[in-house]
């Protein structure tokens, strides 16, 4: 008599199960990746002191991970927007360039006169949404993968942006790639709180307006259906192209974003540095948040803690930044893999009929 | 001209070859039913593997082989994940993808920026390699070039012809018969991202270790990515992968080329050209309707026994 | 005694879908099983067969137990099934199907030795077929030849067939019964599932029926009884009548379908087909399933194009009208496929009940607060007596039964302003009393004046309830000129010869 292991669809799993699965998977993630830090040589006792006292404790370091956070708000809100529509957003670093680069090219060209910063992060939407336009179009006339088109297209923007660091935009001062340093009126303010903007506070509004939108408005209503089902929200009457459209676009507008407060906010320039591993930084962000806006602030926080520790190991104990990378694919890793509790149900049953 | 055109030629093999390689092992894993985003950091992995073994000391062929064993290992967990624990395939390929990418740098560094002896050219066909235009590209490349090919045609072969290659394109297209007609099907999918992993990563030590004879982070480049691309392209058959490598390998392999001819070429918009011949094919594959056939009818979806 | 099944049980997620049922079956007999939609008759079959796995129970084969672990070891015990939805890899053709199904044989046969054995199992079983091209360019019926090669390729001696006339014409089912005749003379153990009592009557020996997981009726020979111990059997002694509408008064013609053509993908599913409905009108469209009333409810509703002809309702013409403004003149659709078509399963109950309000605004033009909402949808939980919601409307509506997620979609559907109401299958799969609920809830919506097409495979309901009966045959709508047909014509209509 075969003892054997059958798997079940489960028709849904309560609130506590979701729950448990999470921070199962969440703490076995975390845990991993701890195990990997120590691996790569830090030593056990400094974990804490790196990982918690140093990015969240101490009012510097605090400063340090908002200040890295405040484009993860963006990245994670162009990951979730799209995802909600179940579309795969992988080009979230491509838009994010352009929004860079657009938002830099009313700085350098001197455009706007007064208007000249919240014209910088106009352009910068506009700059991502119409980077991740081909992308939807392509899905949704001719059923092209968006997966492999918004990873192309994150390729081609790095190319335009060495091209443009190269020349048009590039320093001649300088033997950098780099673009000349923005004028005080093209920066975002500072608080005096290290440097800490307002794009973080560009952010927050942004997380609000998502989450209402999404929450108590027929547009995200709509894209509720829609993204559960297409068919049926067609045949209710909703607008589903549209809505997918506006979605996807939104989320490309905030990929943009995040160029535009990294250039603004932070760095004062363009470089060819701006937002690197800003897609998976995004997804893994999302996926923390389970697409859900209100919660997006909170991981993108943690996330950005562990890359402030990241630097900071880099500097104390010679670990390489890879190791950050590895550590946030473990803990997605985890959770994806976590919600095989929470679909399905595990029989140890007899096989068969015996 | 001619010699530009020949240097062109002989020089594109070896910028197909990897892209072929990478694309028969995401071919293999498709065929699965498998979506393996992790590619990009799977031959990075290898990349750095390869380079780290021949600093070492490590014969070429050697050190590959420590490449392909290195995309094997540090698939593991992505391939239990997806298989045994069904995860979502997109998610944990990225999440495989920033693993790889993120050891390959921190395990790399020592590796950096080295160089170190690669693997030799073949000289055979005696003095057909002076032949004009095609003489280098026939006859004056590394054997991996020339193995890469023949694994295409065998894998075709093995795939069309053989019950377990039909076992295996039944478990990506309809996993539910396979299993009815007694097939495993995790079995067959852990076989096939086995092997997978195993070409992706040598793959990626091909472009160390063939290549360019240095490892620097980076030195994918989205490779990985257009070997995806390059697998719809083909619609999932092996030969005519053969035919997309040479296509997007030839396109590659044009930028050093006019470089070198000293022709005035803004270098990085030319280096979009890959990228955007790829969307530009994927386009013209949904266009077609048999192309779109062609893609494994569960690709990507996970299959339970008991699902209806 | 060739197989016998003892007290199998099986539940999926907590719904218990067959409670300890007993069937057996001997060597050179047709054993019919009957039952209802959703009764247990495939779970049972595919427990048999290795593909599901049962809560409890045994199986004996030639009176030793044995253990069905898998599909492998299903076939190598001599089990062969065709499934209700063939399991054949669409795009390969018919020969790798064979190969693919060979290999799963406890020793495999080289492969000209399986190429031998087809040839030879063709001329035997005089299943004729072409089997160098890929499955999905055939019809179901030569699909079905193939599946049946497959089991006799593998020396299945116990075969199940799963629904197997349900997709084939009166030609082809006739030819497939003398089949099973043949088989079973030759020692063969047959099952054979069908809805159609004719069937029963004329190929089996035996005959059980299945009802809601239950063997109501086990092992009885065919002669000793009567159509209506099985219909009875099935349905459980309740009233079979479905509620009959009495004469009712119709209006004006409220929705007129002319020349309607729908095309996809460069094969036509409706042609030229005109259509009226009246006020107040239960309007009942009969026709054997995939015959194109899926695509004509969804070019009447807006969600394909009309190739060609008009679309009228009380003078709005809507060739061109999105389906938003289709239903801002009263346009409902309930279609058949509740999961696909209507439920978005993972979002919440309240919001799938609230969907329309939603939309048009009536919960709220800007902001549309969740508390409206779930004060909406509480309502409407009232109102048509949703049970089951375990945790209230905040659960995703996935979680309800068959019958209250249509109960769910009637709320929504059937409002105030509803004038033209298309269902489609209403009651597929649904329990006695849901079925009567459903059927109330459109007689009232008629009698409030409002037009029902109703759509259906089944011949019984559209009889009880239609005031006018049209029949769909390959997407040409045809009826007799009176517009009501009796059951003799609608099966002429069926098959095409008016
Ligand atoms: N894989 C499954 N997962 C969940 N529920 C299932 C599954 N298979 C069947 N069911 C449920 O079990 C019940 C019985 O289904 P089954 O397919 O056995 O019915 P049936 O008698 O074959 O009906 P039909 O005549 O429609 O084929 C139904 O309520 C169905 O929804
Ligand atoms: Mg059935």
């Amino acid at each position: 008599m075969l003892e054997s292991v059958t798997l079940e669809r489960r028709s849904g799993a309560g609130p506590v199960l979701n729950a448990a699965s999470f921070v199962g998977a969440l703490a076995l993630g975390v845990a991993l990746s701890l195990a990997v830090l120590v691996a790569a040589g830090v030593p056990t006792k400094a974990l804490f002191e790196e990982l918690v006292v140093q990015v969240f404790l101490s009012p510097a370091g605090l400063a340090r991970t908002v200040t890295m956070a405040t484009p993860m708000m963006f990245g994670a809100l162009a990951a979730a927007l799209c995802l909600r529509l179940k579309f795969w957003n992988i080009g979230i670093e491509g838009q994010l360039w352009l929004g860079a680069i657009c938002a830099t090219a009313v700085a350098l060209y001197d455009i706007g006169g007064p208007l000249r910063l919240p014209l910088m992060m106009v352009a910068a939407m506009v700059g991502g949404a119409l980077w991740i336009l081909p992308s939807v179009l392509l899905k949704t006339w001719l059923g092209v993968s968006e997966v492999i088109v918004t990873l192309l297209m994150s390729n081609i923007a790095y190319l335009l942006l060495q091209h443009l660091l190269f020349g048009a935009f590039g320093d001649p001062t300088f033997n950098f790639p780099t673009s000349p340093v923005f004028d005080d009126a093209e920066r975002l303010a500072r608080f005096g709180w290290g440097d800490v903007n307002a794009g973080v506070a560009l952010a927050l509004v942004a997380v609000a307006v998502a989450a209402l939108t999404l929450g108590a408005t027929r547009f995200g209503f709509a894209a509720r259906f829609v993204g559960d089902n297409p068919r049926a929200a067609l045949a209710l009457g909703f607008p589903a192209l549209r809505v997918l459209l506006v979605s996807v676009l939104a989320g490309g507008a905030m990929a943009g974003l995040a160029g535009g407060v990294i250039v603004a906010g932070t760095e004062f320039r363009l470089t060819q540095a701006v937002g690197l591993n800003m897609t998976f930084n995004g997804i893994v962000i999302a996926a923390l948040a389970r697409n859900t806006p209100a919660w997006i602030p909170v991981w993108a926080v943690f996330i950005a803690g562990l890359n402030v520790a990241g630097a900071s190991l880099k500097v104390f104990y010679g670990v390489s930044e890879g190791i950050v990378l590895v550590a946030q694919g473990v803990i997605l890793l985890a959770l994806v893999t976590g919600t095989f509790v929470t679909t399905y149900r595990v029989r140890f049953a007899r096989r068969g009929l015996a | 001209m001619t010699i530009a055109v020949t240097a062109w030629l002989g020089a594109m093999p070896g910028f197909m070859a990897p892209l072929l390689l990478a694309a028969l092992g995401l071919l293999l894993c498709e065929r699965a039913g498998v979506l393996n985003l992790g590619v990009e950091g799977v031959m990075a992995l290898g990349a750095m593997v390869g380079a780290a073994m021949s600093l070492a000391g490590w014969s070429p062929w050697a050190a590959m082989g420590a490449g392909a064993l290195g995309g094997l290992a540090v698939s593991l967990p992505f391939m239990v994940a997806v298989i045994v624990f069904r995860a979502p395939q997109i998610s944990a390929g990225l999440a495989l993808a920033a693993i790889a990418l993120g050891a390959s740098a921190a395990l790399g560094r020592g590796a950096s920026h080295k160089p170190f002896p690669g693997l030799e050219n073949m000289t055979w066909g005696g003095d057909w390699a002076a032949l004009p235009v095609v003489g280098r590209m026939l006859f004056q490349q590394d054997a991996v070039v020339y193995l890469t090919l023949i694994l295409a045609g065998l894998m075709a072969l093995w795939l069309m012809r053989t019950r377990a290659g039909l076992r295996l394109r039944a478990v990506g297209e309809d996993p539910a018969t396979a299993d009815a007609s007694g097939v495993d099907v995790q079995l067959y999918q852990f076989g096939a991202v086995a092997v997978g992993s195993l070409l992706i990563g040598l793959a990626g030590a091909y472009l160390s270790v063939g290549g360019s004879n240095i490892w620097t982070e980076g030195m994918v480049a989205g490779r990985g990515w257009i070997a995806l691309a390059l697998v719809v392209f083909a619609q999932w058959s092996p030969i005519r992968a053969i035919g997309g490598a040479v296509l997007f390998g030839g396109a590659e392999a044009l930028i050093p080329r006019l470089q070198a001819m000293g022709v005035e070429v803004p270098v990085y918009l030319l280096s979009m050209l890959p990228y955007a011949l790829t969307i530009g094919v994927l386009v013209l594959m949904a266009l077609s309707k048999r192309a779109r056939q062609a893609e494994p009818g569960f690709l990507g979806r996970a299959y339970i026994r008991q699902d209806r | 005694m060739a197989l016998r099944i003892g007290g199998a049980s099986k539940s999926f997620s907590d719904h218990k879908v067959l409670d300890a049922v007993d069937f057996d079956l001997a060597a050179g007999e047709v054993h019919a099983l009957l039952g209802e939609n959703g009764a247990g008759k495939s779970t049972l079959m595919n427990i048999l067969s290795g593909i599901y796995t049962a809560d409890a129970g045994r199986i004996e084969i030639d009176g030793a137990p044995v253990s069905v672990s898998g599909p492998a070891a299903a076939v190598a015990l001599g089990i062969g099934m065709v499934h209700q939805h063939f399991k054949l890899v669409q795009p390969f053709t018919g020969r790798e199907n064979l190969h693919l199904a060979a290999s799963g044989l406890p020793v495999v046969p080289p492969r000209a030795t399986v190429d031998a054995q087809i040839s030879e199992l063709v001329i035997r079983s005089g299943l004729d077929v072409a089997l160098d091209v890929p499955v999905a360019r055939l019809s179901v019926a030569e699909q079905q030849r193939i599946e049946i090669l497959k089991t006799l390729l593998l020396g299945a001696r116990i075969l199940v067939l799963d629904e197997p006339t349900a997709v084939l014409t009166d030609a082809e089912a006739d030819g497939l019964l003398s089949l099973v005749r043949d088989l079973a003379a030759q020692g063969h153990a047959i099952i054979f599932i069908t809805h159609k009592l004719r069937e029963v009557i004329s190929a089996g020996d035996r005959v059980s029926v299945l009802r809601r997981g239950r063997m109501v009726l086990a092992n009885r020979a065919v002669e000793d009884v009567t159509r209506d111990d099985l219909s009875s059997a099935m349905i459980g002694g309740q009233d079979v009548a479905v509620t009959k509408r009495a004469g009712a008064r119709s209006g004006a013609d409220l929705l007129s379908v002319s020349g309607a053509t729908v095309m996809d993908g460069g094969a036509t599913f409706v042609s030229g087909a005109n259509l009226t409905v009246r006020a107040g009108e239960i309007h009942g469209l009969a026709g054997v399933g995939g015959n194109g009333q899926r695509e004509l409810a969804e070019a009447v509703l807006g969600m394909r194009p009309l190739a060609d002809g008009r679309v009228v309702l009380e003078g709005h013409d809507l060739k061109a009208a999105s389906v938003a403004a289709r239903r801002g003149v009263g346009m409902r659709y309930i279609p058949a496929d509740r999961s696909a078509d209507a439920l978005a399963s993972n979002v919440t109950l309240a919001d799938n009940l609230a969907a329309t309000a939603v939309r048009t605004g009536a919960l709220g033009r800007g902001l549309v607060w969740p508390g409206r909402i779930r004060a909406h949808a509480g309502s409407l939980i009232e109102a048509f007596g949703i049970a089951g919601a375990s945790g209230g409307a905040r659960r995703p509506v996935r979680l309800l039964s068959g019958g209250n997620a249509q109960k769910v979609i009637l709320a929504r559907e059937i409002d105030g302003d509803a004038r033209l109401i298309i269902a489609h299958s209403p009651t597929r799969g649904l329990d006695v009393a849901a079925c009567a609920y459903v059927h109330d809830r459109l007689i009232e919506a008629a009698s409030r004046g409002a037009g029902v097409l109703l759509i259906s495979e089944d011949l019984e309901e559209i009889l009880a309830l239609s005031d006018r009966i049209s029949v769909i045959s390959r997407g040409r709508i045809a009826s007799t000129a009176d517009g009501r047909p009796d059951r003799a014509q609608i099966g002429d209509l069926m098959l095409g010869h008016a």
